[in-house]
């Protein structure tokens, strides 16, 4: 009898706390700015031949780890939200971003410079607004761990400032 | 209903209390800094394996607790222990070594095995054939790991051994042989200058030339010589490159390095225990103007390979690399092209997205590191060349 009174009282403690999670998690969750006016800074308008709006599609497994010995640029999927400069024409587009278990504004480095942005953690879901160039290997060359290679034909392209613009 | 005794209790609260401070802590210090909770992703989306691991892995970096913390427990652990971390074995005589390269030496293979021989053999073979498509050839060279070429310098039971190749590391080499895959046997040539030099410590077998640095991953200046003309002189012997005309000359140059091992601690205190390593390197410098060597991006020979290319050519001195001294040794100047920790499949990935690097080469040298035969970052996935 007790120990069936104990079980009770643990599932309802795990059930409060799972709820409790959940309405801090979602009651947390930041607000979506509208495209066009979040995250607007003088650089990210500036720089790049390339600016857009996009949502984090996803962070494949493994694609986002710290690296001490060597320096590397992970490819991320992106849906496009708004073009603000620039001619992109897919929906979905594969971005580049160096050193990313970094946040932007310590990420550039001797090796690549220019690069930046307030974003501090990359996570799915997050909108981004981006200033770009593309194809990366015109920008960047050095280690590219890419999850999609060889399951999308369009061409990679390279973050050079990456500002958060909400969830 | 019995009672817990009043250390039990004790104990028991104590270890709750470590756990939940972490949490605790972090939640304070989000809402310090106006951010909401980190668990907020994790309870807004699809539940899947990736998104849990993705989210601890960002809870064990982000942690402001375990930032604070980890310095003092690794400090703790070294000066107690000798232990510097996930990454980093300490040898003798203030030798590092990187863990898995020391676990490639040492540790038994996974049971798949075969299948990972197999793959590896698959993805090169696919790229030599590739490669050959377009008329370039292709020479393999493995970068050996330092604890296969100093096993003595890791532990006192390898003291009378010169070098130690793993079986795995001689089966994949002698498999591509047999495919009629060139490979340059870096392990003999370290083996035997090892061998042939004069000890300096009456016998035990330390040469008055390091091919290793101590603090450092990668290989020594008279290591990086010693490769490249190996590398060079299977080149001409093969017939596939002609001598050219270019005079380089050397120029020495001091540096003092603080090695990668050491750096990937990431704790101050125990990097400064250890003073930075001071050595000769030496420069290739055009023997008429001094200027240090240049690649030549259209050389008819491109070098591809990881941080072993790297050291001492993007790195001080500058012009002291593998790539520098093929290229004095081969009198031509070449091209060359780096992905730090890649050197298995993100190089192959590069050549693959722009194949206009390979325009107009006719040899291809490509070097990895040997422990990528088993940890190669992406693993060893066959890559075709468009």
């Amino acid at each position: 009898m007790t120990a069936i009174r104990t079980e009770r009282g643990l599932q309802g403690i795990a059930v409060a706390l799972t709820a409790a999670a959940a309405v801090i998690g979602v009651s947390c969750r930041r607000q979506p700015a509208a495209p066009s006016a979040a995250g607007a800074d003088s650089k990210v308008t500036e720089l790049g031949s390339i600016e857009v709006t996009a949502r984090l599609v996803e962070i494949p497994e493994g694609a986002i780890f710290k690296r001490e010995m060597y320096d590397y640029a992970t490819v991320l999927k992106y849906q496009v939200l708004e073009v603000h400069r620039g001619d992109v024409s897919e929906e979905t587009i594969y971005i580049g971003h160096y050193n990313p278990f970094k946040p932007r504004s310590e990420a550039a480095d001797r090796r690549v410079e220019g690069i930046g942005g307030n974003l501090e953690v990359f996570r799915a879901g997050q909108m981004h607004r981006m200033a770009l160039e593309v194809p990366i290997d015109d920008y960047f060359m050095g280690g590219i761990v890419n999850k999609y290679f060889g399951r999308f034909e369009g061409p990679i392209y390279w973050a050079v400032w990456t500002d958060e613009a909400g969830e | 209903m019995s009672h817990l005794p009043p250390p039990n209790i004790l104990l028991v609260g104590g270890f709750l209390a470590a756990i939940a401070s972490v949490g605790a802590s972090q939640a304070l210090v989000a809402l310090i800094e106006g951010e909401g909770p980190r668990v907020a992703p994790l309870l807004t989306g699809v539940p899947s394996a990736a998104r849990v691991r993705a989210f601890e892995s960002d809870l064990e970096e982000s942690s402001w607790l375990a930032r604070r913390l980890r310095p003092w427990a690794q400090s703790l652990r070294f000066s107690l222990l000798r232990e510097m971390g996930d990454d980093v074995v300490p040898g003798r005589d203030g030798w590092l070594f990187y863990r898995p390269s020391v676990r490639y030496l040492v540790e038994p293979w996974p049971g798949h095995r075969d299948g990972l021989e197999g793959s590896i053999v698959s993805a090169i073979a696919a790229f030599r054939d590739d490669l050959a498509a377009r008329g370039v050839r292709m020479l393999l060279v493995l970068a050996p790991n330092k604890a296969s070429i100093y096993p003595d310098r890791l532990s006192r039971r390898a003291d009378a051994v010169a070098a130690v190749v793993h079986d795995g590391t001689l089966s994949v080499i002698a498999r591509l042989r047999a495919l009629g895959i060139e490979v340059v046997d870096l392990f003999s040539v370290f083996e035997t200058a090892r061998r042939r030099a004069e000890p300096v410590d009456g016998g035990r077998g330390i040469a008055a030339e390091l091919y290793y640095l101590g603090q450092d991953s990668h290989w020594s200046p008279p290591g990086v010589r010693l490769a490249a003309a190996a590398v060079a002189r299977r080149l001409l012997d093969l017939g596939w490159v002609e001598r050219g005309e270019a005079e380089y000359a050397l120029k020495e140059s001091r540096v003092q390095r603080t090695g990668d091992l050491l750096r990937m601690v990431r704790v101050e205190s125990i990097e400064q225990s250890f003073e930075p390593e001071a050595f000769q390197a030496l420069q290739v410098v055009d023997a008429v103007t001094a200027v240090p060597y240049r690649d030549d991006p259209g050389s008819t020979v491109l070098v591809i390979g990881d941080s072993f290319l790297r050291i001492y050519s993007q790195e001080d001195p500058g012009a002291g690399g593998l790539v520098a001294h093929m290229a004095r040794e081969l009198r031509l100047p070449l091209s060359s092209l780096v992905s730090d920790g890649g050197g298995a499949t993100l190089i192959r990935q590069t050549l693959s997205r722009k194949p206009t690097l390979l325009a107009g080469r006719s040899v291809v040298v490509w070097e990895f590191a040997e422990r990528d035969i088993r940890f190669a970052m992406e693993g060893w996935p066959v890559v075709r060349l468009r």
